[in-house]
């Protein structure tokens, strides 16, 4: 090892070769690249074990807690079972389509009004005077003490649904919008202005962009409350999705199925911030970079 | 004054009587700047010179129109400095660089606030980074560029305002000795290059002889600008020679003379 650096060392004083060690330095092997992976692995395993011995112990009836193998066999003929057998084969597709569109329209909808109304109300001091209390008054109010007004308003189903997503995801979205709106790096601003931009100009060009890691913040939350929410309301008012087969399973007694929507979810939540991730990082290469430089 | 037109012809940049008093809840109020009258003519090279906290920021935000006087006049070619613009154009200590964008497009948004057609925004982002010896960086993101360059891609931005001021606040000091001494040179370099007019915003002795046509010194505690030197040591300046240091003495001279406890904030 030392032998091995102490070469590299001495290859990285001639010029020619100065590239080669740089690059074998920069690049972590195969085997330190998953170590993390495979280090995440770990604690879940050790969970899955103690729980497989929970059950074996017979701490609770097995109705109550299935063993991961039985939530396994489950998920499995929820998400591949044949339909024709009845129950809850093979209808996760439809449950996932059911309660993914609801989510995904009802944070479109929390996007769309999010930034429309963050951007001016962080930009505008008039809007803010007249913007900001009001939002901060709804704000504190939980979601779910909207399911009744929702349930007036939009009725039980898919509208009730997407509004109470939508107001839930709302929130995070607007309020921090309004954060990066108002908190632009105070040097940027003032380049902008020296620069001769004004009004849409120095809000397009400078502010804006400034603005952007805050917005991903507020879209990141939003999209975790839109998996909560969406639960909230399948549970009360809505007779498909995820949220309504855990709550149906639950009446059957169903645990494994209970379990496995449970897991369903997890996933599902996790693959859409993941997405929203991938195009932060493409997005914001420059401000992930810059923090790596500041942390330097 | 009726006989101002005449006798000014040639300052591009003037205050009189320039006064800026903050108020605040607590401190009640601090008259940082008083009775400051400045002149500079066209193509002049002056340094602005002060310990910590005398006001060489205010009048600089003043100048660049980011803040008010509250009595006084300042002009830019003899017309009210009326707010920020293109004509007085500041280099930033910490360079505020749009990190989004690339070393030239750094340089691009500012012609394009202009309205400047897209073409010739680029022909003249690259020629300006050529002049500050970037042109190989064009492309590359701005935040993967050292200090020292992120500066020069910042010089290069406001240069190509053509600006009637360029106005530079402390813009080496979060660079290293030996960045700085480059940066030094450098600058005289594109200084006579452009025949930019500069106002160059410092604390240290050496980086005001190395530079100035003239020195300007501020103290603090109200008492507005103390004195000034003219310095026509030829360049370039040699900071080791016995030439240089006597100027150096004399500037510190001039200050300290004005100076009572302050004199060992200064002597840095
Ligand atoms: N926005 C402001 N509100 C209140 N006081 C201010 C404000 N800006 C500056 N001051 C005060 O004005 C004085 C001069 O500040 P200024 O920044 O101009 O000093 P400076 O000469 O640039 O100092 P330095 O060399 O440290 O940059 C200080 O006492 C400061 O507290
Ligand atoms: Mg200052």
């Amino acid at each position: 090892m030392s032998m091995k650096s102490a070469d590299a060392a001495l290859r990285a004083t001639a010029p020619a070769r100065a590239a080669a060690p740089v690059r074998t330095l920069a690049r972590p092997s195969l085997l330190a690249s998953l170590a993390p992976a495979l280090l995440g692995l770990v604690v879940p395993g050790a969970f899955l074990v103690l729980w497989w011995g929970v059950v074996a112990a017979g701490v609770f009836p097995p109705s109550v807690l299935p063993s991961p193998f039985t939530v396994a066999a489950a998920a499995f003929d929820w998400a591949f079972g044949d339909p024709q057998n009845g129950g809850y084969s093979g209808t996760l597709a439809q449950a996932i389509w059911a309660s993914g569109q609801r989510v995904l329209l009802g944070y479109a909808i929390a996007m769309a009004l999010g930034v429309a109304i963050g951007v001016p109300t962080g930009a505008s001091r008039l809007m803010g005077h007249l913007v900001d209390p009001f939002i901060h008054l709804l704000r504190p109010i939980p979601v779910t003490a909207w399911v009744p007004l929702s349930l007036v308003f939009f009725g039980f189903g898919f509208k009730g649904a997407v509004f109470l997503v939508a107001l839930g995801s709302f929130f995070p979205i607007v309020v921090n919008t309004i954060e990066g709106v108002r908190g632009a790096n105070r040097s940027l601003v003032k380049v902008g202005r020296m620069l001769g931009a004004r009004g849409w100009r120095l809000l397009w060009y400078f502010i804006l962009p400034a603005s952007l890691p805050s917005v991903f913040v507020g879209l990141r939350l939003g999209m975790g409350i839109s998996w909560v929410l969406i639960i909230v309301a399948e549970m009360m008012s809505v007779k498909s999705g995820i949220g309504y087969t855990l709550l149906d399973a639950y009446s059957f007694g169903r645990f494994d199925v209970v379990i496995a929507a449970m897991i369903v979810l997890g996933v599902m939540g996790f693959l859409s911030d993941r997405v929203i991730v991938a195009v932060q990082s493409v997005a914001l290469r420059w401000h992930r970079e810059v923090s790596i430089h500041a942390e330097q | 004054m009726p006989s101002n037109e005449t006798r000014d012809s040639d300052a591009i940049l003037r205050c009189e009587r320039l006064d800026r008093t903050f108020v605040s809840r607590d401190a009640g109020e601090n008259r940082v700047l008083q009775d400051i009258n400045f002149e500079m003519r066209k193509g002049e090279f002056v340094v602005l010179i002060g310990p910590s906290g005398c006001g060489k920021s205010t009048l600089l935000n003043i100048i660049a129109g980011f803040d008010r006087q509250t009595a006084g006049l300042a002009l830019i070619d003899g017309r009210p400095i009326a707010g920020p613009g293109p004509d007085k154009a500041m280099v930033f200590q910490d360079y505020a660089l749009l990190p989004w964008l690339n070393a030239r497009e750094n340089i691009e948004i500012g012609l394009k606030m202009q309205r400047m057609p897209a073409a010739q925004r680029t022909e003249t982002a690259l020629r300006f980074l050529e002049l500050v010896g970037l042109a190989e960086a064009a492309e590359r993101p701005v935040y993967k560029l050292s200090g020292g360059m992120q500066q020069r891609v910042s010089i290069a931005r406001a240069l190509a305002l053509e600006p009637k001021v360029l106005l530079m606040d402390e813009p080496f000091g979060a660079l290293d000795a030996f960045q700085r001494a480059i940066m030094h040179k450098e600058l005289v370099r594109i200084w006579r290059a452009t025949q930019a007019t500069i106002i160059f915003v410092t604390h240290s002795l050496e980086e005001a002889v190395f530079l100035g046509e003239r020195v300007v010194a501020m103290t603090p505690r109200a008492v507005g600008l103390t004195g000034e030197l003219r310095i026509d040591m030829p360049r370039p300046r040699d900071p080791l020679s016995p030439e240089f240091a006597a100027v150096k003495r004399r500037l510190f001279e001039m200050i300290t003379s004005h100076l009572t406890e302050e004199v060992a904030v200064f002597a840095e």
